[in-house]
């Protein structure tokens, strides 16, 4: 069961993400989890980043190369992403974007990384726990 | 405590910290904390000047919840008019974010215990201060090859084994910018790391594989709370000391006390970047922690990675400095 089709949804402000040479990262600063996803991956989540609905993500997977086939993995990211909380549901209009243009259709990825980042630092210069001596 | 206004100026890589202290023997207290911030910098960025007064967290001052950063001991909130933070012992900082700050200290407490609290508020306002001036603080030690200017990015948590692994390296010809602190800055052809220190932390117990060291005992204690000494590299190793380089290479290290002397996996792209992520600290502003990550990911995208577990002796057996060197020339091949 799926929001309503007419949903928008926008990438919260404090989830960051940033580009690696053939993935993405985005770290989710009020949890310190970070994800990473392919190229596909990422040019749905940057549909969030202006506003979209699920139907818009799916229109542009078509225009990108996906099939039917491709329908259960494209859903797979969209549910991951709002279980996450990493959209919100939109207050306002959206502005929306024209899709990204994407290289090659390969089925989308998004992974949770099993460790967050430390949420509390040692210093303001050390992130991490000091091993024993 | 000793009323007494003093005046200080301290220049840390690209910031320059002006210091009016009302208690001398504070400001005593703080010189060697910011007086290890000694390597020769082209041009300072930013001056904050710092009033650092008795009487504690001023009046109406709103406790901070954490919302910008948690600390082990300070709490730090974002406002309109910049960063508050407050410590367990109740030492405040106000910082506009720009070029003043305020530290307010309750001066009935203990001197080094103070003096540590506002150590930690004065490492608050400089990795501010180098992120506003375009460099992102990493928590790592670094190797570079004889005749090159590339470098590999060692990193660890405290404790980890950074400081004896690049010391093993430095006895072999290779060169370093600091064995726990560098800055990044990407710039328009790629990312540069920057040294800020000329100042090792070294365990004593490593000079039974590095004799050369001599008495580590001699030196000066780190902290009361361990007990590595600051050492000045170049008395013992000289011309190791480099002052930028590029990163080409990023070593998450890890302590094996039962494993095996060394054991080596290549980390992917997405491992480098959890590395290095785990080095730098990251505050909830999404403003101030994007222009962190984004240097991160430049950093990450181009080098290759490796995790490599060091058994505890290990350096015994000088057949292991001349594999991790093998490694890490591997890692910049």
């Amino acid at each position: 069961m799926h929001e309503p089709s007419d949903q928008n949804w926008i990438l919260r402000p404090d989830a960051v993400a940033t580009v690696l040479t053939d993935r993405a990262v985005i770290l989710d600063l009020r949890t310190k989890f970070f994800f990473s996803a392919n190229p596909t991956g990422w040019a749905i989540i940057q549909m969030f980043e202006t506003g979209a609905t699920r139907a818009d993500v799916h229109a542009a997977s078509r225009t990108w190369g996906a099939n039917g086939v491709d329908e259960a993995a494209i859903n797979g990211v969209i549910d991951q992403l709002l279980q996450e909380g990493l959209p919100a549901p939109a207050t306002t209009p959206v502005a929306g974007a024209p899709a990204v243009p994407v290289a090659a259709w390969v089925t989308p990825t998004f992974s949770k990384h099993a460790e967050p980042l430390q949420r509390i630092m040692v210093s303001a210069f050390d992130p991490g726990l000091p091993l024993a001596e | 405590m000793t009323p007494a206004v003093t005046e200080a100026a301290y220049s840390c890589g690209p910031v320059r910290l002006e210091l009016v202290v009302e208690d001398a023997s504070l400001a005593g207290a703080l010189h060697g904390f910011l007086a290890q911030y000694d390597t020769p910098w082209p041009a300072i960025a930013t001056t904050i000047r710092v009033a650092i007064e008795g009487g504690g967290a001023p009046l109406g001052m709103t406790e901070p919840s954490g919302n910008y950063l948690q600390l082990h001991h300070l709490r730090v909130d974002r406002h309109d008019r910049g960063l508050v933070s407050l410590g367990n012992l109740g030492v405040s900082m106000e910082f506009d974010l720009a070029h003043q700050a305020r530290i307010g200290v309750p001066l009935d407490r203990p001197l080094p215990a103070l003096a540590e609290e506002i150590e930690q508020q004065l490492m608050l306002l400089l990795t501010r201060g180098w992120a506003q001036a375009g460099w992102t603080p990493l928590h790592a030690g670094s190797l570079i090859p004889p005749h090159d200017n590339r470098c590999v990015l060692v990193c660890a948590p405290s404790g980890g084994g950074k400081s004896t692994f690049i010391s093993a390296m430095l006895r072999r010809g290779w060169r370093t910018l600091g064995d726990d602190k560098a800055l990044l800055r990407h710039e328009a052809d790629g990312v540069v790391a920057r040294a800020l220190t000329r100042r090792f932390h070294l365990d004593p117990s490593s000079s039974r594989w590095f004799p050369e060291a001599g008495d580590l005992e001699a030196w000066p204690r780190y902290s009361r709370w361990t007990g590595k000494r600051v050492v000045r590299i170049e008395g013992i190793w000289p011309d190791r000391l480099m002052d930028s380089a590029i990163p080409a290479g990023v070593v998450q290290l890890e302590r094996a006390p039962a494993g095996p002397h060394l054991a080596v996996e290549a980390l992917d792209q997405i491992g480098v970047m959890n590395t290095l992520l785990r080095q730098v600290v990251l505050p909830a502003d999404a403003a101030h922690a994007r222009p962190l990550i984004n240097c991160v990911a430049a950093t990450a995208a181009p080098v290759r990675g490796a995790l490599i577990r060091v058994g505890d002796n290990a350096f015994a057996d000088p057949a292991i400095a001349v594999r991790l060197e093998d490694e890490l020339r591997r890692l910049l091949a």
